[in-house]
Formats: C-alpha cells, sequence, structure tokens
C-alpha cells in the first residue's frame, strides 16, 4: 500500500467556461509528492486546459492550492512541457543557450550528462529531430528539479524508442527527486502500467484512482464512446480512439 | 579618399556617424527579436504611423522627432491592448494603425499652406540634418533601450520561443511583450531622421536575416547582426558621399546589396 506522500496539488470543483462553452465541470482530486498522474481522455476533453489553469495561464473557477499553500507558485517550482514543442528552426540558437533560458538551477550538468543531452550541446535547436527536441526540454525541466511536472501529451510526434526512453527519464525524475508528476496521454496501456493514478475527465471527471481499478471497459466506453477497445497489460499497446 | 575624410571631419558628418552607430547597434540587436517574432510588419507600420507625430511637430511648433517617439509609443501601446483584448488578427491591427496614422498626418500637414521640406526629410531620411541636441535625444534613448533589452535578452528570448514556458519560470508575458512593443516601436522611430519613415525598418530587418546565415547560436547572432548593421551603416554614408545620393535610400540598398551577396555566396556553398 502507498504511503501516504506530502501534498502537492489540491484541486477543488474546477470549472472552465470559455465564451458560454463548458470545458471544464466539478473536477475535483489531489496530487502527492512522487505521484504520477494521467489526465485521459478525448479530444476536447478539457486536458490541456486543466494544465493551464494549474499554471494560471486561463482564468478558472474553483480552487487549486498548490504545495499545501495558496495557488501561486514560485519559478521553478513547477516543470512544464508543451504538446509539440517547436521553435523557428532557422532561429540560431545551441542546445546549450536554450537550457540555460529553462534552467535556472546551477550544478545539475550530471542530470544532462545522464539523459545523454550533453553530447549534443553545441548543436543547434533547429537541427534537432523532433524527439531529440523533445528530450532537451524535458531534460532541462527535470535538471531544475520542479517540486510538480506537467507534461502535455509530451511524446507526441515521438517514435516507440523515443517515448520508451521518455518515460524511463520520468521515472527516474520521480525516483531520485521525489517530484509529482500529472501527465496527459493517449496511450491507455502506458497509463496502466505506469501511472499511479488515473484521471479521466471529458468535461467533467468521469473516473479518478488506480488505473487498475478505475480503467473498465465500461468507463473507457464512456469516455471515448464504442469504437474504443482497451487490452489491460498487453505491451506496445497504442489506444486510436475518437481523436478528430 | 582625402575629400571623405575631410567630409568626415565636419560636425554634421560626425554627428550623422555618431548616430548611425549608435542607432545601428541598437536596432540590430532589437532586430534578432523582431525576426523571432516576425513582427517586421509592426516595426514598419509603426514607422509610417509616425507620420502624424510629426505633423503634430511640425504643426504645432514642437521637436517632430520627438513627438514622433510619443506617439510611436502610444500606437505600440494600442497595438498590444488591441491584439491582447480582441479578437483582431495582429496584422489588421497593425494596418488600421499604420494607415490611420499616415491619414491623420497628412490630414494635419494638408492644413499647413505650403511646401514642407521638412516631411520630405522625413519621409525619406537626411542624416546631415540631426542636430547636437536630436543627437543627444535619439543617442540617449537608444542608448537606454538597447541597454534594457541587453540584460533582459534571456527573459525576451524565451518569451519569444514560447510564452507557456516563459510564463513557468516566473515571467510576466504581459509586462515583458508590451515593454517590448514599445522599446521596438521607439526605437525604429528614432531612426526615421536617418533613414525616414518610409525605409527606417530595413535596418531591423536585414543586418539580422544577414546575420542568420552565418550563425550558429544566440551569441553569434547579437554579435554579428550588430557588426553587419555597423558596416551596413557606414558603407552606406561613404557610398552616397562617394555616389552622391540620398543617405537613408543608399544605407538600405547597400545593406540590401550586401545581403544579397551572402544570401548567394551561402545557398552555392549549401548546395556543393
Amino acid at each position: 500500500m502507498m504511503k501516504q506522500q506530502a501534498i502537492v496539488l489540491e484541486a477543488r470543483d474546477i470549472g472552465v467556461e470559455i465564451e458560454g462553452n463548458v470545458i471544464l465541470n466539478g473536477i475535483s482530486f489531489s496530487v502527492f509528492e512522487k505521484e504520477i498522474v494521467a489526465l485521459i481522455g478525448p479530444n476536447g476533453a478539457g486536458k490541456t486546459t486543466f494544465l493551464k489553469a494549474v499554471l494560471g495561464l486561463i482564468p478558472y473557477t474553483g480552487r487549486i492550492s498548490l504545495f499545501g499553500g495558496e495557488k501561486s507558485f514560485l519559478p521553478g517550482e513547477i516543470g512544464f512541457v508543451p504538446q509539440r514543442f517547436s521553435i523557428d528552426r532557422s532561429f540560431p540558437i545551441t542546445v546549450r543557450e536554450f537550457l540555460s533560458l529553462i534552467n535556472k538551477r546551477k550544478g545539475d550538468e550530471e542530470v544532462l550528462k545522464e539523459l545523454g543531452v550533453h553530447r549534443i550541446y553545441d548543436r543547434m535547436m533547429g537541427s534537432l529531430s523532433g524527439g531529440e527536441m523533445q528530450r532537451v526540454l524535458v531534460a532541462g525541466v527535470i535538471a531544475s528539479r520542479p517540486r510538480l511536472l506537467l507534461l502535455d501529451e509530451a511524446v507526441s510526434g515521438i517514435d516507440a524508442e523515443g517515448a520508451k526512453n521518455f518515460y524511463e527519464m520520468i521515472k527516474m525524475a520521480r525516483d531520485r527527486y521525489g517530484m509529482a508528476v500529472i501527465m496527459i496521454s493517449h496511450e491507455i496501456n502506458i497509463v496502466y502500467n505506469f501511472a499511479d493514478k488515473v484521471v479521466c475527465l471529458n468535461k467533467d471527471m468521469v473516473c479518478f484512482g488506480n488505473p487498475a481499478s478505475a480503467l473498465t471497459p465500461g468507463t473507457i466506453e464512456k469516455l471515448y464512446g464504442g469504437e474504443a477497445s482497451f487490452e489491460p497489460r498487453q505491451p506496445h499497446h497504442h489506444y486510436h480512439g475518437n481523436d478528430n | 579618399m582625402e575629400t571623405i575624410i575631410e567630409i568626415l571631419s565636419y560636425p554634421f558628418m560626425q554627428r550623422a556617424v555618431i548616430a548611425a552607430v549608435v542607432l545601428g547597434a541598437v536596432l540590430a540587436f532589437i532586430g534578432i527579436f523582431v525576426s523571432l517574432r516576425r513582427m517586421s510588419f509592426f516595426g514598419d507600420g509603426i514607422a509610417h504611423a509616425s507620420l502624424s507625430g510629426v505633423a503634430i511637430g511640425i504643426i504645432f511648433g514642437f521637436s517632430p522627432l520627438i513627438v514622433a517617439v510619443l506617439v510611436s509609443a502610444f500606437f505600440a501601446v494600442i497595438i498590444y491592448l488591441l491584439e491582447e483584448r480582441t479578437r483582431i488578427s495582429a496584422d489588421a491591427v497593425i494596418g488600421i494603425i499604420f494607415t490611420a496614422g499616415m491619414a491623420l498626418g497628412a490630414l494635419l500637414i494638408s492644413l499647413k499652406s505650403g511646401y514642407q521640406p521638412e516631411l520630405i526629410s522625413y519621409l525619406f531620411g537626411n542624416i546631415l540634418t540631426i542636430t547636437s541636441s536630436e543627437l543627444i535625444f535619439v543617442s540617449a534613448i537608444a542608448l537606454v533601450i538597447g541597454t534594457i533589452v541587453f540584460f533582459w535578452r534571456k527573459k525576451l528570448l524565451l518569451l519569444s520561443l514560447n510564452e507557456d514556458l516563459a510564463k513557468v519560470s516566473g515571467i510576466n508575458p504581459g509586462i515583458y511583450k508590451l515593454a517590448l512593443y514599445i522599446f521596438i516601436a521607439v526605437a525604429t522611430v528614432l531612426g526615421i531622421k536617418i533613414l525616414g519613415i518610409v525605409l527606417v525598418s530595413a535596418v531591423l530587418i536585414i543586418p539580422v536575416s544577414a546575420a542568420k546565415l552565418v550563425s550558429s547560436s544566440f551569441r553569434g547572432l547579437s554579435i554579428i547582426s550588430v557588426i553587419i548593421s555597423e558596416i551596413i551603416m557606414i558603407g552606406g554614408i561613404i557610398s552616397s558621399l562617394v555616389l552622391n545620393t540620398p543617405t537613408g535610400a543608399t544605407i538600405v540598398l547597400f545593406g540590401t546589396i550586401l545581403f544579397g551577396m551572402m544570401f548567394s555566396f551561402y545557398s552555392v556553398r549549401g548546395k556543393r
């Protein structure tokens, strides 16, 4: 049984409405230290919107308290990896220069070395593949040692090998630094095997809890509709729901 | 050569060269953020809209340059607010300010009878008419803006690369974006005396575009942009003296030819 850790994030009755459209309604759950929490749901379910609310990038109703205090956070306390991070490829900026922008903490060369980023320090960001660019970003964020790491479909566009490395990096960060992770994922089996908790969103909160108990065929169908199929514990199973 | 040295010994020419060197460095460095944020049209639009400030200065007897700078800062704030708080696209907002500012300038100038030589010098630039007080004003404001942008370069760079990452890093996007808009607007309009309302945005665009061809880091881009900008400014002024052509137009054409040569060279080299 998992030991109860310090609370990192507490969301209570979160609602977001944009131009009269309800994007999120009544979302309540908590995230504890060293927990990996997956957000799943179809496109338009409000997953990214929830992360933006946590980051204070959009207005919302309800209450989000971080690290046991009020909603505001200090620079470096939250790490964020956006979906499909890309930059103007013609713009000359090296990996080292980019890391100096996002990594405020000194003396974390070891982490970057361990994550294999030091080998490409002097390459231009624009010359990196999508997977390499995402790896640089994640390594930089992890090296900053945030207390909470937010990942918005961070493996989209990355091949299977890259995705495997990515999850290993996240697990290492969690185990070594005790950071909590909230990740958006479309890969149900990754969520099943990797996350401590899952939050199923479809504007409302459809399910919450341990993936083994929360991700029932009924829940999946309720979340994604009849097209969804899910076979627990099948490695490399990639969910294709009603993404449109 | 002796003639050029003799001409450069004149005080009006020395003022022109100092103004060109200071503005060349500041506009080239700010141009990096203009290029990264794809704001070339912003610089061009603000420069054109500043005609209204020039006209107000001429009609009411104030310094046209100072009024144009104040008006450009005002327009920058308006563009920022309309971009942030309405659904009007950025290029439409700039287009409206661009044309409205020009129209207001033309209308105001028409109220003053007779030929306005000062207006023509602001439209196309006349570096030789810079007074000592204008040189002090241009240099002081340009150096203040250049210094602030230099110390904020990392924040402005992250903000320009990804706004969400900047916010998470503790950067207030609103404040820094508004400041950058005002800095770009004011620095651009400081150059209208040298290059003219119509041509000034070239110094925001050409040096960084040329420097991108040869740079592989942000540090390199910054240094090379400034060096190329100074080559364009000094080379353009000397060329205009030798060829007896308008200084602003010669500077811009000198820069365009330099960019064209660099682009051709590196394109051919890249294909090998």
